[in-house]
């Protein structure tokens, strides 16, 4: 097949790439805040806020290079939806910084206070949980594969399920006011994880919306009218 | 519009109205203006188009799409008969409108071709002043009367009147080549068509020009059904309401691969053979 347009699809894949770079920061940042969390270790958590700088600059360059392709190149068909995909992955991956990031200045904030064990494992499970959901979906876009995709919402499962149930957690807390208020903070964190395994989700919806070209939200069972699975 | 394909994987059918669409004016679902039925059109033993199977909706654009010599324009001079002044072309098949084929023996071309206009690639105003070059299809037709208000409509319709209107006995060559191209659209409105076929219409133009005449298209298409063929592909996506997409076989035969609203040919095309031309991952 003859290429004609080969500058464009370069500069397709460079954005691709610094989509790639955007997911390995935001797995570390991630990885590495609960890691902090867990070993109660405030400079690890200070290195993630950091790094957040570092994801939040390559979102600008995605964010200026999507403009500047927009602007001079008018793509259509998959070309079209792989920009879209693009600039809604790349939002995704600066907000999973920003997570990780929260996550590390409630480490800071909470240096001084006692933990409770069971609540770190929850949330050492958590992570066990999204941050792999991070490399499936980036895996999904690189190989192009809808069934890794729309494996995603399953993966989150668990992790709904346990932010959902991280209060029982906390309210076991109760009766030592200074661990209660760790234990809230860390409501906070579970949360935050949980939207980190939203987002992956999300970018799932973005690469089924490449392969497809159907616009959906990911409802359980979700079979592409195309029949491309 | 759906998709006609290829003879051989047995798609071939005509494309009706069974598929809801947007229109652009929010009114429903249109009625066909024209329909083209297992057309072939050759030019000596020559088929340059091959099988086309084809509703034009009612006053909606549609633009045809493809790469050179895949038949666009032979298949939009088939559909007025002006490829019958060509020698050696003929076509096979039907081209129905208002129920009639206009290949029987009995219609007039001459007619057919007032019904269904046609404006050119390159602006071709008549040596004569402005007002003439509009008022002289309808001379032609035997109107006589009123023709100063036609004049004045058609270049209103033509968004040319503002412009002209105090200079209506200079040459139409005097007009800029926008103005010109906007001429002959006007002088194609004066012996009130329903349908306007128009052939690349600004490709001879400058990026201005050619906005203002997209934008006239949107306007004429309250009153007439609008075909156009654009080497432009990013003009079909801003100025149409359907895409047509036309490839051609090794043996050079046209053939159209897809059809459909405009909006989804250029997000979502049916057909990877669509999606690889327009996205340039052609050959």
């Amino acid at each position: 097949m003859t290429e004609f347009r080969s500058l464009f699809h370069s500069e397709l894949n460079q954005l691709e790439v610094l989509l790639l770079d955007m997911s390995e920061l935001a797995e570390r940042q991630i990885n590495d805040a609960v890691e902090a969390l867990l070993q109660g270790d405030a400079e690890l958590a200070h290195q993630v806020v950091l790094q957040d700088l570092e994801i939040d600059r390559l979102y600008v360059e995605v964010e200026r290079r999507w403009h500047e392709v927009m602007a001079r190149q008018t793509p259509v068909a998959s070309d079209l939806r792989l920009m879209s995909l693009v600039l809604q992955a790349g939002h995704s991956l600066e907000r999973m910084g920003d997570q990780a990031s929260n996550i590390a200045k409630i480490v800071e904030a909470t240096s001084t206070l006692p933990a409770n064990r069971t609540i770190l494992l929850h949330i050492r499970e958590m992570r066990s949980i999204v941050v792999p959901m991070v490399e499936t979906a980036m895996e999904a876009l690189v190989k192009r594969d809808l069934n890794l995709a729309l494996r995603l919402p399953e993966l989150d499962d668990p992790a709904d399920w346990l932010n959902r149930n991280m209060w029982k957690e906390v309210a076991a807390c109760a009766s030592n006011p200074e661990m209660l208020e760790w234990a809230i903070h860390m409501m906070l964190v579970s949360r935050a994880l949980e939207r980190v395994g939203d987002r992956a989700v999300d970018i799932g919806e973005q690469v089924a919306f490449l392969l497809t070209g159907e616009q959906h939200e990911f409802p359980e069972g979700w079979v592409p009218a195309s029949g491309t699975v | 519009m759906t998709t006609v394909g290829k003879p051989e994987v047995n798609e071939k059918k005509r494309v009706d109205l069974d598929v809801p669409m947007e229109t652009s004016t929010g009114m429903g679902l249109d009625t066909v203006a024209m329909e083209a039925v297992d057309l072939n059109a050759f030019y000596g033993k020559f088929r340059a188009v091959r099988d086309v199977n084809l509703s034009f909706r009612d006053k909606q654009i549609t633009a045809l799409i493809g790469p050179s010599g895949c038949g666009k324009s032979t298949l939009l001079r088939t559909l007025n008969r002006m490829n019958d002044l060509v020698p050696g072309a003929r076509a096979e098949g039907e081209v129905r409108f208002h129920g009639q084929n206009i290949f029987d023996a009995s219609v007039d071309p001459v007619e057919l071709r007032r019904r269904v206009g046609m404006v050119f690639q390159k602006p071709n105003p008549f040596p004569k002043t402005i007002y003439q070059n509009v008022a002289w299809g309808a001379r032609i037709n035997g109107i006589k009367k009123d023709l100063d208000d036609l004049v004045e409509h058609s270049l209103r319709q033509a968004a040319l009147w503002d412009e002209v209107k105090d200079k209506v006995d200079e040459s139409g060559y005097s007009l800029s080549g926008g103005q010109q191209q906007r001429l002959c659209i006007a002088r194609a409105i004066a012996v009130k068509p329903e349908i306007i076929l128009m052939d690349e219409p600004t490709s001879a133009l400058d990026p201005v020009a050619t906005l203002r005449i997209e934008e006239l298209i949107q306007e004429l298409k309250v009153n007439y059904t609008i075909i156009i063929v654009t080497h432009n592909m990013q003009q079909a996506a801003r100025a149409s309401d359907y895409t047509v997409f036309l490839n051609m076989d090794p043996d050079r035969a046209g053939y159209v691969v897809e059809a459909g609203t405009t909006g989804a040919l250029f997000t979502n095309p049916a057909k990877q053979e669509t999606e690889d031309y327009i996205t340039g991952r052609f050959g």
